[in-house]
């Protein structure tokens, strides 16, 4: 079976497009209220989570559920070193993806002393709990129970609880994020990463140094989930501790899943389409979950590879390669 | 010719068991140099050996004069050993393009931050060795192949793409594991004349294992006998041919 690759017009196609989606969404302050606002914004935030949790357990292929932590890291160093230290929010999402890089770095240390599978798994899920246990008894400096509120902020004039101007600043940081993740991924970085997972072994005899490449997907992967968890302090203006449990690491594995992965485009897609899911099921009170629970098992049924194989199938636009084309 | 490789007194005991005792020997620039022996004999073992990817517990491996043995297999890799896994090695849900790719890893140019940023070096490297990589696809014909996964070609391809992808970088010595198991006789004597022609042309020091008798006759400039961890023969093909101790321990069996 040999896949049709797209051709060099649907390539410009693809890079016009994929600059095209960013500045079309410029325009949907225009189109939406309050409330559909927020709730675009928050898929913003759920992109860059999925984006990097799908690097670490599709792409680099380990089985590390540390993503909620290094979520966590980012939301709780934004909100202190704005409530405490009087940073600008603003300055606070690149320190807040640096911790989460160091907790890239902490979980990568696991996985390279040959904690693997299902170890790995288990230790980075208790690495999510111990942080959560440190968020609730470091009253001083977290607010313990009570969470941390972000401090009143203005930026050009006018307010960070603006939901429009939080939906560009969102923009911008999730376009940037995902376009230098492509640009990885597709380079012999990402080639590196996916080699690591199909035969390590192999991967070494070509003179790819494995634990550097493992190390620095970890690394990567907790950046950008700090970056957005330093989004979501401001999104939601105050930081609690139960943000950080199971059900959100379970609501990003679904993502993942859904989406398809290991893949951007399908980490893009299963953020958005399972952020926006349960607004449609407010129709059915009280069968919300339920019904979340059933179509999130149909699509996963119907389509093992997610949403984004749905897409690969209608145009070869949406064909992932690990290589960048001659432009 | 000039030596590549010197193993020297090479041994690997894994608990007991003397999986590679004492071997020595030496290959020269261009030269085809067979490793032959009965199930178990340790050839596998003393390729991983020379990579790295097992610690000998005596003797040396050098390149060109210099030390190997204390290296990782990545390292040993960059420093121009290059080799094939006995159960195939290829990353089955990449393409053909992209595994050939892996294998110019380290000559692809630009750091990590060049990368993230798509830096014009990064990507004018990269460039380069997409057109490398088509151009090696080419000279085996397999450019049509280039975006089918790996995965999906028949075996005989795997193996193909798999020595495409251990040449790429121009390796100065190349170790081959078994690369015509499994073959229909029409590819293995396409694999051999693919062999042939890396030691002839571009003077590769190639180590290979290979269980079929004749192929090895006809390939290998020198053939190295292998039992029980120790080297039983040495010497050309038609000496080996005359050596009573191969008919015994090996020939006499098949
Ligand atoms: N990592 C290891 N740990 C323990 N024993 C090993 C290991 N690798 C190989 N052995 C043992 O060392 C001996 C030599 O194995 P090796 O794989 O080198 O043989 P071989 O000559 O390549 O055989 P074959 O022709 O079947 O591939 C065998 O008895 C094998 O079981
Ligand atoms: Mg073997």
């Amino acid at each position: 079976m040999s896949t049709t690759m797209p051709t060099s017009r649907q390539r410009s196609l693809r890079t016009w497009a994929f600059w095209a989606v960013p500045v079309l969404l410029l325009l949907t302050p225009l189109a939406t209220n309050a409330y559909t606002q927020f709730i675009v914004n928050g898929m913003l935030i759920s992109i860059l989570v999925t984006l990097g949790f799908t690097l670490v357990i599709g792409n680099l292929g380990q089985l590390a559920f540390a993503n909620t932590a290094f979520f966590g890291i980012g939301a709780y160093a934004s909100a202190i070193l704005s409530a405490k230290l009087g940073l600008p929010w603003i300055m606070t999402i690149p320190l807040a993806g640096a911790l989460g890089a160091l907790g890239g770095f902490l979980a990568s240390s696991a996985a390279l002393r040959g904690i693997r599978s299902y170890y790995l798994a288990i230790i980075t899920l208790a690495f999510g709990e111990l942080m959560r246990w440190a968020y609730l008894h470091t009253k001083p400096l977290t607010g313990g129970t009570d969470g941390l509120p972000l401090p009143r902020e203005t930026m050009f004039g006018i307010s960070l609880s603006d939901d429009t101007l939080k939906f560009y600043i969102f923009l911008a940081v999730t376009a940037v994020l995902v376009k230098a993740t492509l640009n990885l991924l597709r380079s012999r970085f990402g080639r590196a990463v996916m080699a690591v997972r199909e035969n390590e072994v192999a991967t070494a005899s070509l003179a790819i140094p494995t634990a550097r490449v493992i190390l620095t997907t970890f690394i990567w992967s907790g950046f950008l989930v700090g970056c957005a968890g330093a989004l979501f302090a401001r999104h939601v203006g105050h930081v609690f501790p139960e943000s950080f449990g199971m059900l959100h690491l379970i609501a990003s594995f679904a993502m993942v899943l859904v989406g398809g992965l290991g893949s951007v485009l399908g980490a893009v897609l299963g953020a958005v389409v399972l952020t926006a899911l349960p607004e449609y099921l407010r129709a059915f009170p009280g069968m919300e979950e339920l019904f979340f629970g059933l179509i999130v098992a149909a699509v996963l049924v119907a389509m093992p590879m997610g949403l984004a194989s749905l897409l690969r199938r209608l145009s070869p636009i949406f064909v992932e390669r690990y290589y960048r084309e001659e432009s | 010719m000039s030596e590549l490789l010197q193993v020297n007194g090479l041994s690997v005991r894994f608990s007991g068991l003397t999986a590679l005792d004492d071997v020595t020997f030496t290959l020269e620039e261009g030269a085809v140099r067979a490793v032959i022996g009965p199930n178990g004999a340790g050839k596998s073992t003393l390729f991983n050996a020379i990579s790295g990817y097992v610690t000998p517990t005596s003797g040396t491996v050098h390149l060109k004069g210099q030390e190997l043995t204390k290296l990782t297999p990545h390292e040993i890799a960059e420093q121009g050993v290059r080799r094939t896994f006995q159960n195939g090695g290829l990353f089955p849900a990449l393409t053909v393009l992209e595994n050939v790719l892996t294998g110019l890893h380290a000559q692809i140019e630009g750091s990590f931050l060049d990368i993230l940023l798509g830096r014009s070096k990064a990507l004018k490297s990269e460039a380069e060795n997409i057109h490398r990589a088509r151009e090696l696809l080419k000279l085996m014909s397999m450019d049509h192949m280039a975006d089918t996964r790996a995965g999906d070609l028949s075996g005989g391809q795997q193996r193909i793409v798999e020595i495409v992808r251990t040449v790429a970088s121009d390796p100065p010595v190349l170790l081959l594991d078994e690369p015509a198991v499994g073959l229909s006789p029409v590819a293995r004597a396409q694999m051999m004349e693919i062999i042939h022609r890396l030691a002839g042309e571009k003077g590769v020091g190639i180590l290979l294992i290979e269980h079929a008798v004749e192929l090895v006759m006809a390939a290998a400039d020198r053939i190295l006998v292998m039992a029980a961890g120790a080297r039983i023969a040495e010497g050309t093909p038609d000496e080996i041919r005359e050596d009573r101790a191969v008919l015994e321990a090996y020939l006499g069996h098949s």
